[in-house]
């Protein structure tokens, strides 16, 4: 699906501008830019790493619209104008590119061109791409404004729902992220906890039993002070 | 052949060993100390032995920050990432690869595994030894290869090489209950049943010669019940030559011609002597020679005073000697006067294959033990050294003797610092196998034993040892000492030794094999063979 359209573009990422106000795609969702290629297409993969909504003139800070009646989403309606002086923008970081059905994790050569078009990524361009887990160094190596650490936590927890809330693929990430990491265990901490999904259900037993010989005994919690 | 692979060499260094990372799956408690592991370097296969195990952090803010009542997803995914454990391996043999399609040839082909020259690269894979890596290093069970037992997680033998056990002195040792004299008895049928050696065992408590009762009440078979008239008994006690079914070939005396100032001297504690008996006994020595303790003993106090005359010995020193001297000669074993014949024709017997245990019966204490066993191993040992100046002079096969191997069990009495100068054993374990004897020695407490004694055996093999002087000395000389420091320390108190030395390529933990109907039928199936009935009766009344 076409969500934005570049304007601005370089080699590590670009930012578009999203045809929906305020509802830029999800931070750390992959998206899709298609592009233009002599020999086989070539599509390339980045992540969200930002959103924002400003006005489309720089120099006029947008001010409040709300009344006692009217606020939140019915300011839109009674407003329309709006919709032509605001405007909502997305950072997202190249992380890799695909072409005939191979898969590259790292920077393509020349960055996207200009004011083409960017689609979110559909479930089997994602399942496809993450097979590979490469590109989480990559991701975390990123400067913007949102921490790659959270970027990355939020990429994860994107991907696992789009996977079908695969667990093998939960903890491969998991463990990927702490090797990168393993210098850094604040960092590290941090990610796992955004990533957790929680106790594993009864299916999953097999995590259940790794991970209890791991964890402290429940059974012995209560004699700590 | 597939392989469980434990990790990878990250690092070290030929002289302290390698460090081996463990996988994410390998946990260390499928690891103990002193396990044969397998290094794959590229060219080389590196048998080796895990020393010591850590567990490591990337972060060492982790140290202080465990994931602490969180959720178990986190734990799992640190275990093996950021927490992990590195395994330290002290390779001891190396193998060059060859191609591994036949598992015989690979047996069969003529270099074995060598001591290590060389160490592998970084990322040779660690894996557990398989049954190959064992008998590779270990050899088949057959001929002078002994099967001692299995390793502690497989059931496959580890062989003794006899041959080469027989050519050093060697030591069993152990804290008491760790099946000491079962493993000697083992050691010695196997001896026994390759011919490598003859056997002269003092046999204190009694326990070689006829069936015995172990710990958990099951009864375990003698080497007289084994091997038949291979193994004659000769006994210090005449009432053990009635019991039914037990009966003993010679009941033995000793003389006190017999006895020399060394026996005396080394009895000074049993017998309370002063430190003024020496001196004593070497004057009674010079005047009354070969006849000095029977001459003392039978001195009356005017005699005694008469000697003291003539010699300069104080007379108080020389009646306090007698005194404490004629309780030898109230040991029912001791006669005014016996010739060696009886143990000249033990040393033919033994010189015709047989083996010979000396039962002490009722006389089994300290006293007793030392006496005898030191006076026979003296005349045993002259024997062998004419025997063995008579094979220099003729160079003939038929004349040079068997090697002898003579147990002795509470060993440090004979071969303690302060005495071992002075027996007939400390002798034998120093100049080891200059005149085919060797030693067994079978102690509890071998930092008791002469560190330089120590130092000689060829082959030890021990039992769980806590104390940590008797660790110390049975490792005395030993490289690789963490280790087998560690190994010794977790083993089983039952059925679980170590053995290191001449014998083995290598140091190994063995769980020992039972001594039971299935080890008589592997020993008893040699004596039914008629050949061997043949040479029996060939061993018995000689050549003629």
């Amino acid at each position: 699906m076409m969500i934005g359209e570049i304007i601005e573009t370089m080699s590590t990422g670009f930012v578009a501008e999203s045809f929906e106000l305020n509802q830029p795609p999800a931070l750390g969702s992959f998206v899709v830019v298609h592009a233009p290629s002599a020999g086989p297409s070539v599509e390339l993969y980045a992540v969200v790493t930002n959103g924002r909504t400003v006005g489309v003139d720089p120099s006029r800070r947008p001010i409040r619209q709300s009344t006692a009646a009217v606020f939140d989403q019915a300011i839109y309606e009674h407003q329309p104008q709006l919709k032509h002086t605001l405007r909502t923008e997305f950072s997202a970081a190249l992380v890799g590119w695909a072409t005939e059905g191979r898969i590259r994790q790292h920077l393509p050569s020349r960055p996207p061109p200009l004011h083409f078009s960017v689609h979110t990524a559909s479930e089997e361009q994602v399942q496809h791409f993450t097979h590979s887990l490469q590109y989480l160094r990559l991701l975390l190596q990123t400067v913007a404004e949102v921490s790659p650490l959270q970027v990355v936590a939020a990429n994860v927890r994107e991907v696992f729902e789009r996977r079908d809330q695969d667990r093998d693929w939960l903890c491969q990430a998991a463990r990927e992220i702490a090797i990168l990491l393993k210098s850094d265990h604040e960092a590290l901490l941090n990610v796992l906890q955004a990533i957790d999904p929680g106790e594993a259900d009864p299916a999953n037993s097999a995590l259940a039993r790794q991970s209890s010989a791991i964890a402290p005994d429940p059974s012995r919690r209560g004699s700590r002070p | 052949m597939k392989h469980e692979r434990l990790g990878v060499v990250v690092e070290g260094t030929f002289s302290a060993g390698l460090t081996v990372r463990l996988d994410p799956g390998a946990t260390t408690e499928q690891l103990r100390i002193g396990d044969f592991v397998v290094l794959e370097g590229q060219h080389n296969r590196y048998f080796s032995l895990i020393s010591d195990i850590q567990l490591r952090v990337t972060d060492p803010r982790l140290l202080s920050d465990p994931p602490r009542e969180g959720s178990s997803f986190i734990a799992q995914t640190l275990a093996g990432t950021t927490t992990f454990a590195t395994v330290e391996v002290r390779p001891m043999l190396m193998l060059e690869k060859v191609d591994e399609s036949s598992p015989s040839e690979l047996l069969d082909r003529s270099v074995g595994p060598q001591a290590v020259k060389t160490i592998p690269m970084h990322f040779a894979a660690l894996r557990q030894a398989d049954e190959l890596d064992f008998a590779t290093v270990f050899g088949r069970e057959g001929g002078k290869n002994f099967a001692l037992g299995t390793p502690l997680s497989m059931d496959i033998p580890i062989c003794l090489r006899l041959d080469r056990f027989v050519e050093r002195s060697n030591g069993i040792f152990g804290q008491s209950g760790t099946g000491k004299s079962f493993l000697a008895r083992l050691i010695i049928s196997g001896v026994i049943q390759s011919k490598a050696a003859v056997n002269l065992i003092f046999d204190m408590h009694d326990e070689y010669s006829f069936d015995k009762q172990t710990e958990d009440k099951r009864w375990v078979k003698g080497l007289r019940q084994l091997f038949g008239p291979q193994v004659l008994i000769y006994s210090l006690d005449e009432s053990l030559g009635r019991r039914a079914g037990r009966n003993v070939d010679v009941t033995l005396k000793v003389g006190l011609n017999q006895i020399e100032e060394a026996d005396v001297v080394l009895l000074s504690e049993e017998l309370n002597l002063r430190q003024t008996a020496e001196a004593t006994i070497g004057l009674l020595h010079d005047t009354f020679h070969e006849q000095w303790l029977l001459r003392l003993l039978e001195m009356s106090p005017e005699e005694l005073e008469l000697f003291c005359q003539s010699s300069g010995a104080h007379p108080a020193s020389v009646s306090s000697l007698q005194r404490n001297l004629k309780r030898l000669q109230r040991q029912d074993y001791v006669v005014k006067e016996a010739s060696f014949s009886a143990l000249d024709d033990m040393v033919e017997a033994l010189d015709r294959g047989k083996h010979v245990i000396l039962q002490f019966g009722r006389h089994n204490s300290v006293l007793d033990y030392v006496l005898v066993a030191n006076l026979v191993t003296r005349r045993v040992r002259q024997r062998y050294e004419d025997k063995m100046r008579r094979y220099e002079e003729t160079k003939e096969v038929a004349d040079q003797p068997r090697t002898l191997m003579i147990t002795i069990e509470e060993a440090h009495k004979f071969l303690n610092p302060a005495v071992a100068r002075q027996t007939a054993f400390g002798t034998i374990a120093r100049e080891m196998r200059k005149y085919n004897v060797i030693l067994l020695v079978i102690d509890q407490r071998p930092s008791s034993i002469d560190p330089e004694v120590m130092s000689q055996l060829g082959t030890r093999v021990s039992g769980k040892l806590t104390e940590e002087r008797d660790i110390d000395s049975v490792l005395t000389g030993v490289a690789n000492r963490s280790a087998l420091r560690g190994a010794l320390e977790s083993l089983d108190t039952r059925q679980q030794i170590l053995i290191m030395g001449h014998a083995v390529p290598m140091p190994v933990t063995v769980r020992t094999r039972p001594f039971d109907q299935a080890f008589y039928a592997a020993i008893g199936a040699r004596l039914q063979t008629p050949e061997q009935a043949g040479d029996d009766i060939q061993d018995l009344f000689g050549d003629e």
